[in-house]
C-alpha cells in the first residue's frame, strides 16, 4: 500500500515536472507562440473583417424593356427601390445587355415584353424575364428573395386595380392569410453572424494542432541529434502517460483565456450573436480543448521535423470545416464521412457552441455532443499514449 | 561537375525522390482532397432538412397544409410537437432545424376571411439548411394563402379563369445563366480544390527551397545552377510545376467529365490557365521565400496566406461588399483569378476576351518574383538557419 502511495506521489511529480518544462518550452519558442496566440486572437478579427459588412446590396442591373410604357416603368421603379437591385442602365436589346454582364457592368438583365401593358390590361399574365449571372451564388441568392418581394408586391398592387375595375370590392379578397417568417439564431441574415462563430471554434482547435506538431516536430528533431550520445530528451525518460498528461494540462491550461477570449469577447466585439453563459461554453468546450491537446499529441507520430506541421495540419482546417457540419450538414454527407466527422472534436464543439451562442440552447440540450467530446478525450488519450510510448522507447 | 538548368533538374528530381513528404505533399494530399471535396458534395443541394409542424388546429385543411409540407423535396417533417415550446427545444438541441406553426382555429378563420397568421421559425446558425427551409416554409405560406384567394375570388363572383391570373398579375421567370439547378457544389468544389492546390503549391515551394537553406546545401545548389539564380529556380522548380500541373488538369477532369461540372465556354482555356496559375502561385511563395529565407518564417506565411485565401478570394461572398483596405488583399491571390477565369469562361460561358485581365494578372507574379530573385540568391549563397 504504501509503495503504491509513493508510486502515485512520483507519478504526480513526474507530470508536474514535464507540465513545468512544456511551458517554459511554448514561451521560449516564437513558433509556437505564433500558433498559440497570435493565430487565436488575430484571425477572428481578420474573418470579421472579411465578413463584416455582412451582406451585399444595390447590384447593378440592367433593363431591357420592349414596351416603354408607364407601366413597365413602374415594375423598373419597383425594382429599383428593392435592396438587391440598382437599375444601372436601359439597353437597346438584350445583345447589349449581353455584353455589359459579360464586360461585368451589371450582374443581371431584366427584360420586360413588348405586350406587358397590354397583356396587364387584358388580365392575363405577361412574362418577365429575368437573367441572372451565377458566378457566386451568393448574389442569386439576395436577387431572387428581392424578386419574390417585388413580385408579391407590384402583384398585390395590381391585383387591386384589376378587382376595381371588375367592380368588386378589393380589400375583401387579397390574400387574408398572412405568414411571417422569423429566422433563428442568426437574426440578421447576416453572413458574418453565421460563419464566425463556428470558424472560431476551428480556430482554437487548429492552432492547437498546428503549435503541438511543432513542438513534436522539434522534440523529434532533438532525438535525432542526441541519438546514440547517451543523453536523452527531457522528459523522454518519464512514464508515457506523465508525458501526455503534463503536457495536455500545459495546452488546455494556456487555451482557456484564449477560449474566453475567442468565444465570449470575438462575438462581443462585433455584434454577433450572443446569449448563454460564459461559464456554460467554457464548460463546453474544455473536453474539446483536452481532446485536441490528445489528438495533437496522436498526431505527432507524423511530426519528424519542425516544418513537418504545415504540411501534415495546415490543409486538413478546410477539411475540417467542412466535415464540421457548418457550411455543408452532416446529415447531407455519406456515412463514411459521417464517421470522419464524428471523430474530429470539433465537429462537436462547433455544434454544441453555435447552439448555446447563436440559439441559447442551455447545456441539457447539447448533452450528446459534450458526451461525444468526452469520448473522443478517452480516446485520443490512449492513442496519444501509444504513440509517445513507441516514440520514447525508439528515442 | 557540370552545370547548367539539366544538372539543376536531375539533382532536384533525386531530391523528390528521397523524402516521402513530398510525395505526400504534392501527390497524395491534393488528390485525397479532392476526392473528398467531390463525394461530400455530390448530392447537390442537402434536401430534406429536418423540420417539424407545430398543428394547433387539428383541422382537414392544417392536415393538408402539413402533408403538403412533407411533400416539398425541401423539407422533411420529422416530427409533429404539440407547442411551441418543445418544437423551440428541439432547434435548440439540433434535433431540427425550424418549425412551422399552424394557429388554432385555422381553417374556421381562413373560410370567414379573418386573417388567421401561419408563422414559421428556420435556424440561420447553420445557413445552407436554414436558407433552404425557410424557401420551403415561404413557398408554403404563400401558396396556402393563394389557395384560399383564390376561392374566396370565386365565391365572389370572379370567373374562375381571371381567379387564377389575379392571383399573381405578372411572373417573374428567372434564368439562372450557366447553373440552371442553382447547384451549389459547382461554387464549393472547385473554389476548394483550387484553394487546396494553390496552399500545396505554396508549401512545397517553400518547403523544397528552404529545406537547402536549413540543411546548408544551398550554395551547392547554386553551383550547380553556375550561379545563376534564374536557373537554379527554373531548375528546382519546374518538376514541381510539371506534377502540380497534371494534378490541376486532374482536377479539372475530375469535376468537368466525371462529375459533369458546367463547361459553358472553350475549356482550353482553363487548360491554359492550370500551368499560369500553378506558376503564379509558386512565384508567390519565391516572393515570400526572397522576404523571408527563414523555413518556418515563410512557411507560416504561406499557410496564413494559403488558409486566408479560401475566404478572402472571394468564391462565397463579393469583393465588391468588402471593406475597401480589406479587398486589396485578394487581389494578391493566384487562386481569385483562377476562380475569375473559372466563372467566367466554365459557368457563364463568355469568350475569353472578357478574361483577359485574369490572365494577365496571372502573369504578373513572376515578373514580381523575378525582381525579388537577387534577395534570394543572397540568403542561398550564404545560408543561415534559425530554428
Amino acid at each position: 500500500m504504501n509503495r503504491f502511495v509513493i508510486d502515485i506521489k512520483e507519478w504526480l511529480l513526474e507530470t508536474a515536472r514535464i507540465f513545468r518544462h512544456e511551458m517554459t518550452l511554448v514561451f521560449s519558442d516564437i513558433g509556437v507562440m505564433l500558433f498559440f496566440f497570435f493565430l487565436p486572437i488575430a484571425y477572428p478579427i481578420v474573418y470579421s473583417l472579411i465578413y463584416n459588412t455582412e451582406v451585399t446590396r444595390d447590384m447593378p442591373v440592367a433593363v431591357v424593356d420592349h414596351a416603354r410604357t408607364a407601366l413597365s416603368r413602374e415594375f423598373v421603379r419597383h425594382a429599383d427601390a428593392t435592396e438587391a437591385m440598382k437599375i444601372c442602365g436601359y439597353a437597346a436589346d438584350l445583345n447589349e445587355a449581353r455584353d455589359w454582364m459579360a464586360a461585368k457592368k451589371c450582374f443581371a438583365i431584366i427584360e420586360i415584353p413588348e405586350d406587358y401593358s397590354r397583356k396587364l390590361g387584358r388580365a392575363e399574365q405577361p412574362q418577365v424575364q429575368f437573367y441572372c449571372e451565377m458566378s457566386l451564388l451568393l448574389r442569386y441568392r439576395t436577387f431572387s428573395s428581392s424578386l419574390a418581394d417585388l413580385q408579391i408586391a407590384t402583384g398585390a398592387d395590381l391585383r387591386e386595380r384589376a378587382l376595381d375595375d371588375l367592380g368588386m370590392p378589393s380589400n375583401g379578397a387579397p390574400s387574408n392569410i398572412e405568414s411571417y417568417g422569423f429566422a433563428l439564431g442568426d437574426t440578421q441574415q447576416g453572413f458574418a453572424s453565421f460563419i464566425i462563430p463556428g470558424i472560431v471554434v476551428l480556430i482554437l482547435q487548429q492552432s492547437m494542432l498546428l503549435g503541438i506538431v511543432l513542438l513534436g516536430g522539434t522534440r523529434a528533431e532533438q532525438r535525432r541529434r542526441l541519438r546514440g550520445g547517451g543523453v536523452t530528451v527531457f522528459g523522454d525518460d518519464a512514464s508515457p502517460s506523465a508525458q501526455i498528461l503534463g503536457r495536455a494540462l500545459c495546452y488546455t491550461i494556456i487555451y482557456i483565456p484564449l477560449a474566453i477570449y475567442i468565444l465570449h469577447y470575438i462575438p462581443l466585439f462585433f455584434h454577433y450573436p450572443h446569449e448563454g453563459k460564459v461559464i456554460e461554453y467554457v464548460l463546453f468546450i474544455f473536453p474539446m480543448l483536452l481532446a485536441s491537446a490528445m489528438l495533437g499529441q496522436t498526431l505527432n507520430i507524423m511530426a519528424t521535423e519542425r516544418e513537418s506541421a504545415f504540411i501534415i495540419v495546415v490543409f486538413t482546417s478546410v477539411a475540417f470545416l467542412f466535415l464540421s457540419g457548418l457550411t455543408w450538414p452532416v446529415y447531407a454527407m455519406n456515412r463514411f464521412l459521417g464517421w470522419i466527422s464524428d471523430m474530429i472534436p470539433c465537429t462537436w464543439g462547433l455544434q454544441g457552441f453555435v447552439h448555446i451562442n447563436s440559439n441559447d440552447a442551455v447545456m441539457g440540450q447539447q448533452s450528446h455532443p459534450f458526451a461525444w467530446l468526452w469520448g473522443l478525450t478517452v480516446f485520443y488519450t490512449l492513442t496519444a499514449y501509444l504513440v509517445t510510448r513507441w516514440q520514447t522507447r525508439r528515442g | 561537375m557540370s552545370t547548367g538548368l539539366m544538372t539543376v533538374i536531375r539533382r532536384e528530381i533525386r531530391r523528390l525522390c528521397s523524402r516521402p513528404i513530398y510525395l505526400v505533399g504534392m501527390v497524395l494530399v491534393p488528390v485525397a482532397m479532392a476526392l473528398f471535396f467531390v463525394s461530400i458534395l455530390d448530392e447537390g443541394l442537402p434536401l430534406k432538412v429536418p423540420a417539424a409542424v407545430v398543428d394547433l388546429d387539428h383541422s382537414q385543411m392544417s392536415r393538408q397544409v402539413t402533408r403538403s409540407l412533407n411533400a416539398m423535396e425541401l423539407i422533411d417533417v420529422v416530427e409533429q410537437p404539440e407547442d411551441y415550446h418543445t418544437a423551440m427545444e428541439d432547434v435548440r438541441s439540433g434535433k431540427i432545424m425550424g418549425f412551422f406553426m399552424i394557429p388554432e382555429n385555422f381553417e374556421r378563420d381562413a373560410v370567414a376571411g379573418t386573417g388567421p397568421q401561419l408563422t414559421y421559425y428556420y435556424n440561420l446558425a447553420i445557413y445552407v439548411p436554414g436558407s433552404l427551409m425557410f424557401k420551403g416554409f415561404k413557398t408554403m405560406g404563400v401558396t396556402s394563402a393563394g389557395a384560399v384567394v383564390q376561392t374566396n375570388l370565386v365565391d365572389n363572383g370572379a370567373p374562375e379563369e381571371l381567379a387564377g391570373v389575379l392571383l399573381q398579375p405578372i411572373t417573374v421567370y428567372t434564368h439562372p445563366i450557366g447553373n440552371p439547378w442553382i447547384n451549389y457544389s459547382y461554387y464549393l468544389c472547385p473554389s476548394f480544390l483550387y484553394g487546396v492546390l494553390e496552399l500545396m503549391v505554396f508549401l512545397m515551394t517553400v518547403f523544397a527551397i528552404t529545406q537547402e537553406i536549413k540543411t546548408g546545401s544551398s550554395p551547392r545548389w547554386l553551383d550547380a545552377a553556375g550561379n545563376r539564380i534564374g536557373t537554379a529556380l527554373i531548375g528546382k522548380l519546374l518538376p514541381q510545376t510539371i506534377i502540380f500541373t497534371i494534378i490541376g488538369w486532374g482536377m479539372n477532369s475530375l469535376l468537368y467529365h466525371w462529375n459533369h461540372f458546367p463547361m459553358n465556354g472553350n475549356e482550353v482555356w482553363m487548360i491554359i490557365g492550370m500551368p499560369l496559375f500553378v506558376i503564379a502561385s509558386q512565384s508567390f511563395a519565391v516572393t515570400i521565400c526572397s522576404i523571408l529565407p527563414n523555413p518556418r518564417l515563410s512557411l507560416s506565411v504561406c499557410s496564413l496566406t494559403g488558409i486566408l485565401a479560401f475566404s478572402l478570394a472571394a468564391f462565397s461572398f463579393p469583393v465588391e461588399a468588402m471593406y475597401g483596405g480589406v479587398a486589396i488583399f485578394s487581389y494578391i491571390l493566384p487562386v481569385r483569378w483562377y476562380f475569375l477565369i473559372y466563372g467566367d469562361i466554365a459557368l457563364d460561358g463568355w469568350a475569353v476576351y472578357y478574361a483577359r485581365w485574369y490572365f494577365v494578372a496571372l502573369l504578373i507574379f513572376p515578373i514580381v518574383a523575378t525582381l525579388f530573385a537577387p534577395m534570394i540568391k543572397r540568403s542561398l549563397r550564404h545560408p543561415v538557419y534559425v530554428p
